[in-house]
């Protein structure tokens, strides 16, 4: 284990762990642009120069470059040092085109920091600035070429760590430009990325362009409700309003990275259609009387007649409170799953699994074999692709296995897989670390179980961010689908909890209640209406397809965004503590008022 | 008419012309403190409120009477409510016993230009100077306020000490005119004013009012920039104008004394006495004024010390001194 | 002896305040008389044009960030020309203190302090000044700024048109 000094610090780090990183590990800030800890290091930007006074090796060193070794004495405040960063700076911002405040960046841009930082105050250089023109990379990235600095990490992510081929570097020397061969939207499911990896402004969030800046907005750590990976996610909000998603780092899960469909998903929250008042029979009411009303009108029904119907988008706090509510309605069948099969197959694949059995991302990207069974990761958990990818990168033969796993996902992430019929073909007996991806929408019960005996570890997906939760609970409660329930014809009467119920499923049974944040064809059917508030908009938790239990934060307070309350132009001129569409409460203080007047 | 009532008529009308002219000069001293103080700051003063600003007293009634009258709920009602009263009434009583012009005759009958002529006068000065006392002791202790009563507590050291240096450097001031009788010693100064013969004594009189009307240099029970406003921290509305009033009452009162003591009185030539007395008087209340623009508040030490180590002293020498030469006399 | 140089300083004390009191009052009475204020005078906030007529404001946040009383509030938007715009730029009046720190954050120009300091309205809510009550026709202080010219991102002329750019480079160029 190599010991080098840093700055009088003594530090001890593994082998083959480079400088940069060992002053990390001891709070010693070290500029970097092209340096990235998931893509590592490649010495285009020559900002992170620090000075060896004593050791193998002497004089200015890239410390991204070097590896820390034995005896070294390291500087990062040498004049030297400190100098070259100064010159490397100013060189970098020659031809900056300094559009800061017209930039979506400004604010949270490393250029600007390390500008800063470095000490590159005044410009020197009165020359004309080199320009390029820009791409069009489709509706949800912007991209603005004057201000890269050439540090290759766009191209890198692009290229090697998520697979994609229609983007990559350009040109000679000062022309060196990144981009695509030509203007179009970028392939990669992992595109929207490069906006947070560019060091400054080159890529940014075309759906939130000119929104805000980093000072103002609201944020909070959360967690992706698009599938079941649970990945960790940044909303920003603004003025009422959810403007962009961007990743959170969890070497677990996600990593650095998250999915386009997590980062560019509609903005539900902010629908103008979306309900945002208790309605009674269609009309709006207070929250009083609405819940009076679900109370009401539960007790005309004869126990054991209502249906309470839950799905995976409900967070946990929500869900554990559904048993009770089920015994408070005199005895109310409790679905957590709409469908009887995957029913069955949640069920069946949460109560199998253990946590050692269970493959976290970090598990699948270090895996020395990988079985998709039955499923399109692109569709189901995209992440997982590009988990795949990186075991794939270190020598893991990746197998595709049934009909319902096309190969078109291998090749979204440029992986050679190997197209087989049945499990039994995938030598997984000859690996240390396989993992068996498989899906509870696709493999019924039985499969699961016999695909559960193999000497692996395991990746199921569910159907939602809190597929797993629900399972388990389901698991441990009496319930059944609401598919049985509705066969079993003593269903009179169905109160939905954040659920879409088809309508050929339901048939004529009325829907007493609906509690949701979206608008949909429950919501519209519904007796009562009870709005509640989305993930952004309360604490909560969501246990994830290994079963890990992840907490999110409540970014923003519910309320019609003030873009569209604006009245002549600008916002409303009155004072008052009330928040225009305000009255969305979280799910499980819903459910608790309702139980109260039970 | 009795003689009887028609002492009681003459006396009466006296009372209702004195009490109007004091009060009315008192409220135009608030004004003239303003203006005075406002020209040595180089500014203008209020000059708003009709010519001149010289509605401005009738503007500050105004905004005195229709504020909030309050009281502090955990003090004592009834001291509460006594002491401005207590702090006024003696100040206003003091007039009685001045004579501010020779006496006239009318219809016939000789009539002191005074209200009462006392033969205790000078002792009735001493003793209601002594219960103007409780207007600031009772103030500050029904207010049930820290400052209120630190401030009142000052007041009460500061007004005994130096009530002993007033009286004792009146006592010449008797020696000399042979009378208690103001309007006596009034005439003891028609040749010349006793200020040429008691400098001294003069001196110690002048800082001793100073004090007693708790005025800047002296004034401690107030000291805005230690105990908020003193003694009066807690009144408000026309409560804390009777204080306020009090006090410009007492500088007229204490001015109208020092005059009678030391300057002559009504004696004057070519104009009228009471213009003369009128005058006199006035030229003491600008003094207040002016030193209030220029002298810094005094530390509570030095405020002691001096009264006790160096007044007193002085004025037990002077009288000595003066007592000695009267005997030298014969 | 102290006793004479405190009589002496009281006198001269005296001596002081009665010169004063002889001397011209400082006093401006402010309705009748008015004081012109330096043009550099710190009051009433304005949006200036730049001198094309465009408006300078480009909603960056800056002015907001930098008050300290949180009187500024914006929302950017952009046009169809790609130039960023303020959708609506509020600065509550009734809270700001005038110190001109947003004055001095804009990075375009565009917020400039007024010599005009009478601002004074029976409605709370009519110190609630918006954009078209902010913004003026004309360039304020600086006649010639147009922040557009400088920074290079192609909105009051072509890429590489700007003042101090270069041409666009041909990317599939190989001349060295």
């Amino acid at each position: 284990m190599p010991k080098l000094i840093i700055d009088d610090i003594t530090v001890e780090v593994a082998e083959g762990v480079t400088v940069l990183e060992a002053a990390q590990s001891v709070d010693i800030p070290i500029p970097h642009f092209c340096w990235h800890p998931a893509l590592g290091k490649a010495g285009a930007c020559r900002v992170c120069a620090v000075k060896l006074l004593d050791g193998p090796i002497k004089g200015i060193q890239m410390s991204c470059m070097l590896p820390a070794q034995d005896g070294m004495v390291v500087s990062t405040v040498d004049p030297e040092a400190v100098a070259m960063r100064q010159q490397v700076i100013e060189w970098l911002m020659i031809n900056h085109p300094h559009d800061c405040p017209v930039c979506d960046e400004g604010g949270q841009c490393q250029l600007q920091d390390y500008t800063i930082a470095c000490g590159h105050g005044l410009r020197r250089y009165d020359g004309k600035k080199r320009t390029h023109l820009n791409q069009d990379l489709g509706p949800n990235i912007e991209h603005e070429m004057n201000r890269c600095i050439q540090c290759y990490r766009c191209a890198r992510f692009y290229q090697e760590f998520a697979g994609g081929t229609d983007f990559g570097v350009m040109g000679s020397a000062s022309r060196v430009y990144f981009g695509r061969f030509e203007d179009g939207e970028l392939q990669s499911p992992f595109s929207g990325n490069l906006v947070d990896i560019c060091p400054t402004g080159v890529f940014t969030d075309k759906t939130a362009r000119f929104r805000a800046r980093y000072w103002d907005f609201d944020m909070a750590p959360s967690i992706c409700p698009e599938c079941s990976l649970g990945c960790n996610t940044t909303p920003v909000a603004r003025y009422r309003e959810l403007l962009k998603i961007s990743a959170r780092h969890n070497d677990a899960v996600n990593g650095w990275f998250i999915c386009d469909r997590g980062r560019f998903a509609d903005k539900k929250v902010n629908s103008f259609d979306r309900p945002r008042v208790p309605l009674v029979n269609g009309s709006s009411s207070g929250w009083g009387d609405a819940v009076d009303a679900v109370a009401k009108k539960a007790a005309e029904f004869a126990p054991g007649s209502i249906a309470v119907v839950a799905s995976s988008r409900l967070a946990n706090e929500g869900a554990a409170l559904l048993p009770d509510l089920a015994r408070a309605l005199s005895g109310a069948k409790l679905c957590f799953f709409s469908n009887e099969v995957i029913c069955r197959a949640s069920i069946t694949a949460a109560s199998q699994i253990t946590p050692h059995m269970a493959a976290s991302l970090d598990d699948v990207a270090s895996a020395d074999c990988i079985v998709i069974y039955e499923c399109d990761l692109r569709q189901e958990a995209p992440m997982m692709l590009l988990a795949v990818r990186q075991a794939w990168r270190k020598g893991a033969p990746v197998f595709l296995v049934g009909k319902g796993a096309p190969l078109e996902q291998a090749a979204a992430v440029s992986v050679e897989a190997v197209d087989l019929d049945i499990i039994v073909e995938a030598p997984i007996g000859i690996f240390d670390r396989p993992v068996i991806i498989f899906s509870t929408m696709r493999s019924s019960a039985a499969e699961i179980k016999n695909l559960m005996a193999a000497e692996a570890k395991f990746a199921p997906l569910f159907d939602g961010p809190n597929g797993m939760g629900m399972a388990k609970l389901a698991a441990a409660n009496s319930t059944i689908s609401l598919e049985s329930a509705v066969k079993s014809g003593l269903i009179k009467g169905i109160i939905t909890i954040e659920c879409v119920i088809a309508d050929e499923l339901r048939g004529e049974i009325p829907i007493i209640a609906a509690l949701d944040w979206q608008m949909n064809s429950s919501v519209k059917n519904a007796g009562v209406f009870l709005p509640t508030t989305a993930w952004v908009e309360m604490n909560g938790t969501f246990v994830n397809n290994e079963g890990r239990a992840q907490q999110f934060k409540k970014v923003m307070a519910p309320g019609i965004p003030v873009s569209a309350t604006l009245e002549s132009g600008h916002p409303p001129r009155i004072h008052s503590l009330d928040v225009p569409g305000g009255e969305p409460k979280p799910a499980w203080e819903v459910i608790t008022e309702i139980m109260k007047r039970l | 008419m009795t003689p009887d009532l028609i002492l009681i008529a003459v006396t009466a009308a006296k009372i209702a012309i004195v009490l109007f002219a004091i009060l009315t000069l008192a409220a135009y001293l608030v004004f003239a403190e303003r203006r005075v103080l406002g020209w040595i700051q180089d500014r203008k003063g209020p000059n708003r409120v009709g010519p001149f600003g010289l509605l401005q007293p009738l503007a500050d009634l105004i905004k005195l009477l229709t504020k909030e009258d309050f009281r502090p709920p955990a003090g004592d009602k009834w001291l509460f409510y006594l002491a401005p009263a207590m702090a006024a009434i003696p100040a206003i009583m003091t007039f009685a016993i001045i004579p501010f012009g020779a006496p006239v005759t009318l219809f016939g009958t000789e009539i002191a230009m005074q209200v009462i002529d006392l033969n205790v006068g000078l002792l009735l000065f001493m003793a209601l100077s002594s219960i103007a006392v409780y207007g600031v002791a009772l103030g500050g202790w029904a207010s049930n306020s820290k400052y209120a009563l630190l401030g009142s507590i000052r007041g009460l050291a500061q007004l005994i000490s130096y009530e002993l240096s007033m009286g004792l450097s009146l006592v010449p001031i008797i020696m000399l005119a042979r009378s208690l009788k103001l309007s006596e010693i009034v005439n003891a100064q028609s040749g010349c004013w006793f200020i040429v013969y008691q400098p001294l004594a003069f001196l110690i009189f002048l800082i001793s009012i100073l004090a007693e009307c708790k005025r800047i240099p002296f004034d401690l029970p107030e000291a805005e920039g230690e105990l908020v406003a003193g003694f009066h921290t807690e009144y408000s509305g026309m409560r804390f104008g009777l204080f306020f009033v009090g006090e410009y009452i007492n500088i007229i009162v204490l001015g109208g004394l020092a005059t009678t003591f030391f300057l002559g009185g009504w004696h004057g030539p070519v104009l009228p006495p009471v213009v003369w007395f009128t005058m006199k008087t006035l030229s003491f209340a600008f003094f207040f004024i002016w030193l209030r623009g220029t002298a810094p508040r005094l530390r509570y030490d030095q405020l002691m010390q001096l009264g006790w180590k160096v007044l007193t002293p002085l004025a037990l020498v002077n009288i000595l001194v003066t007592a000695w030469w009267l005997v030298l006399k014969g | 002896m102290t006793i004479f140089t405190d009589i002496k300083a009281i006198l001269l004390g005296l001596w002081t305040t009665w010169k004063h009191m002889l001397r011209r009052p400082v006093t401006i009475q402010y309705p009748e008389e008015k004081r012109q204020p330096s043009p550099r005078y710190r009051a009433r906030i304005v949006l200036t044009r730049d001198p094309d007529g465009g408006e300078r404001c480009v909603a960056c946040y800056l002015c907001s960030a930098a008050c300290p009383v949180d009187c500024i509030s914006m929302q950017s938007g952009e046009r169809e020309n790609g130039r960023r715009f303020a959708v609506w730029f509020r600065i509550n009046f009734s809270r700001c203190i005038f110190c001109g720190l947003c004055a001095e954050a804009c990075p375009t120009l565009a917020i400039q302090m007024t010599p005009d300091y009478e601002i004074c309205k029976r409605d709370i809510m009519d110190l609630l000044y918006e954009k078209e009550d902010l913004l003026i026709d004309g360039c304020g202080k600086d006649e010639s700024y147009n922040f557009y010219q400088h920074a290079g991102i192609g909105v009051a002329q072509r890429r590489g048109e700007g003042a101090e750019e270069k041409a666009p480079v041909d990317v599939r160029g190989l001349v060295p």
